[in-house]
């Protein structure tokens, strides 16, 4: 589903390199998880997967699904099933939150010849899968993520996921800053959406999350890397030594 | 009279075209010398100094009533209004005179032309030079007066439509009267076809104690069009006056409100929106005058340029020496959508009291990046995105309108204007 060859990505704005030659391959139906101290570029590989701009490839390739991912638009990724969950979710005032999952599911949908959902189907599909979530009617009223806690920024992230439905679901430390509680019922959402024919790149610096969403695979990143990788019992290992012995 | 300041190709035309007859000619008189003592307002004036009229009405526009366009033409941008199937009465003035036949006699009000008005209710004491201009040549107008305790919610819509068949100047003038307990919608509409033109309307408005006046006013003069308007409020006691504008037309915009509290405990809430875009100009200046304590007053206008247009706001807050507890706010937000595009805020507050809450802010800006990567990450494609914010940020100027229907038609205006400039 996604594989990504030597890949090297600079900040726009300052001649700086944060990834330096990573590889990673992901088929349909596993999940990754990436761990690694601050700065390893965890993030900035999540955002350059989604499309964010101020970012440069300078080297290597990302081929998703086949296709050359690097050369499509941000919402051509979205509408071909990359999902990014953020890490700190957007606060958009005056657009609703209902609205925007609407024109997103349609948006997505007509860019791969499919017909709208109306009105009454979507919203049909929204409340079940926010019922699941926890998120209440009073949340999908507000403007998109505006006012809401941190855990309900996450669950609406996860919400939007269920919704959309996409094929490859990048999760960019989706675990901080949420109580076990939370925690919990962001992972039981997420383990949901496992099936064979989806892959999930969860990205995360503790490995408590990794107690509920069990990866197939673990990586350790440093410095721009990708320096080791193994079953889920690396993450086990990472938690008692830390990362000090992948140091840069 | 001193005509000596009229030297303008317009400001001649003025002079030539002024005579002191007919009815109200002595009040004509006197609102025509004022006049001339500036002549038309430009850039040297403080209040004026990013709107010259000098130059922005460069060539003769004679003062005019009565059109010269034909049915059809006026038909059609009758039945332009955004308001068709909101207002239950609609009073139509077409090149600065009452089209009866045109309009539908609105239930609950008293209606008079203001030719039957009366010299004692047009002498203001304004001195703004437009306000005089306006009174000096105006042709026509509403004359509304809701009768104590009566309430009139369906909106009522004054509908102003220039053809632009002429190159000329028309004046008309309103006032509005809401007597004890009155509660009214008022929504005025001004409309105008190609063709260089310029119209100057004055409201004056009179809420009474413990009354309420929504008013809603949708600009879309034509391109071409310049459009010069003065509102002049009063509010008594415990009084309720919400004003909301929405700017889409005219090549030059010049919109006044002069705000005053004669009695405690009354709230003032102005509003507005500008779409604009191409070389359009909106200058729109509040000044609110806190006489009397215990009054509040907010005014919040939230400014989309397009391209190389250009927006300027300027609030002046005035409060008074008695003005105890006066709760005063007014922010200004532009959104500039091009490298071109312009804007200018211009807060003033002027404090005399000192038991006051007072406040200002102004911000400008482009579209957050953050907000459309978020957008587009999740499938939707830039245009859309954009389309979106840009409406979000409108929209709050729009949440003040009490009505669900005016504002769904606002909103539909908005739409239309972002459809537009996707289109482009």
């Amino acid at each position: 589903m996604l594989e990504i060859k030597n890949l090297h990505v600079s900040l726009e704005e300052e001649d700086k390199e944060i990834i330096k030659g990573l590889d990673l391959t992901i088929n349909a139906g596993e999940v990754h998880a990436i761990m690694g101290p601050n700065g390893s570029g965890k993030s900035t590989l999540s955002y350059v997967l989604a499309g964010r701009p101020g970012y440069e490839v300078t080297d290597g390739s990302i081929t998703y699904k086949g296709e050359d991912l690097l050369e499509m638009e941000t919402d051509e990724r979205a509408a071909a099933g990359v999902f990014l969950a953020f890490q700190y979710p957007i606060e958009i005032p005056g657009v609703a939150t209902m609205q925007f999952l609407k024109v997103a599911l349609n948006s997505q949908r007509k860019a791969r010849g499919e017909g709208e959902l109306s009105t009454p189907d979507f919203m049909r599909l929204v409340r079940e899968k926010a019922d699941k979530l926890n998120v209440s009617q009073d949340m999908l009223k507000r403007p998109v993520n505006v006012g809401f806690s941190g855990g309900e920024k996450k669950r609406a992230e996860i919400l939007q996921m269920a919704v959309l439905e996409p094929s490859l679901c990048v999760l960019d430390e989706t675990d901080s800053g949420l109580d076990i509680d939370a925690l919990r019922l962001v992972a039981e959402g997420v383990n949901a959406l496992r099936s064979p024919d989806r892959a999930m790149l969860v990205i995360t610096h503790y490995q408590r999350l990794l107690d509920y969403i069990v990866p197939d695979t673990v990586h350790v990143m440093s410095a721009g890397k990708i320096v080791k990788s193994g079953g889920k019992e690396l993450a086990l290992e990472l938690e008692k030594e830390g990362y000090a012995a992948y140091a840069a | 009279m001193s005509v000596t300041l009229l030297k303008t190709p317009a400001e001649t035309a003025f002079a030539e075209a002024f005579s002191a007859q007919g009815p109200l000619a002595d009040v004509r008189k006197a609102a025509f010398e004022q006049f001339a003592e500036t002549g038309l307002p430009h850039r040297r004036m403080e209040d004026w100094k990013w709107t010259d009229l000098r130059q922005i009405i460069s060539k003769a526009l004679p003062p005019a009533a009565g059109t010269r366009a034909d049915a059809k033409a006026i038909d059609a941008l009758i039945a332009a209004t955004p308001f068709a199937d909101v207002a239950k009465g609609r009073l139509v003035f077409v090149d600065g005179t009452f089209d009866e036949a045109r309009s539908t006699a609105p239930a609950g009000v008293e209606f008079a032309s203001i030719a039957e008005a009366g010299s004692d209710k047009l002498v203001t004491g304004s001195t703004d030079p437009v306000a005089a201009l306006n009174l000096a040549f105006m042709s026509d107008g509403a004359a509304l007066t809701f009768k104590a305790g009566s309430n009139v919610d369906a909106p009522i819509e004054l509908l102003f439509v220039t053809t632009g068949a002429e190159a000329a100047s028309y004046a008309t003038r309103n006032v509005i009267v809401l007597e004890e307990g009155a509660s009214a919608t008022l929504i005025e509409t001004h409309i105008g076809g190609e063709g260089e033109y310029l119209h100057n309307s004055v409201t004056q408005i009179h809420v009474g104690d413990n009354a309420r006046l929504d008013r809603v006013k949708v600009q879309e003069e034509g391109l071409e069009g310049i459009h010069l308007s003065n509102a002049e409020v009063h509010l008594a006691a415990s009084a309720h006056f919400k004003d909301f504008t929405l700017t889409m037309g005219g090549r030059a915009t010049r919109q006044q409100g002069f705000i005053t509290f004669d009695g405690e405990g009354s709230e003032s809430h102005v509003s507005g929106a500008y779409l604009l875009t191409g070389k359009q100009h909106c200058d729109t200046r509040l000044v609110i005058d806190h006489a009397v304590p215990q009054c509040l007053s907010r005014e919040l206008f939230k400014c989309v340029m397009d391209e190389s247009s250009r927006g300027i706001f300027q609030g002046k807050a005035i409060v008074r020496r008695d003005a105890q507890k006066t709760d005063g706010n007014q922010s200004s937000h532009a959104l500039l959508l091009s490298d071109e595009a312009e804007f200018d805020a211009k807060p003033e507050l002027e404090i005399y009291a000192d038991d006051v809450v007072c406040g200002h802010g102004a911000t400008s800006g482009d579209l957050e990046e953050d907000h459309l990567f978020y957008l587009q990450a999740r499938g939707i494609p830039e245009q859309t995105a954009k389309s979106m914010l840009i409406a979000a940020f409108a929209a709050e100027a729009f949440d003040d309108v009490e009505s669900d229907a005016i504002r769904d038609v606002l909103t539909g205006l908005a739409e239309g204007w972002l459809d537009r400039r996707k289109g482009a």
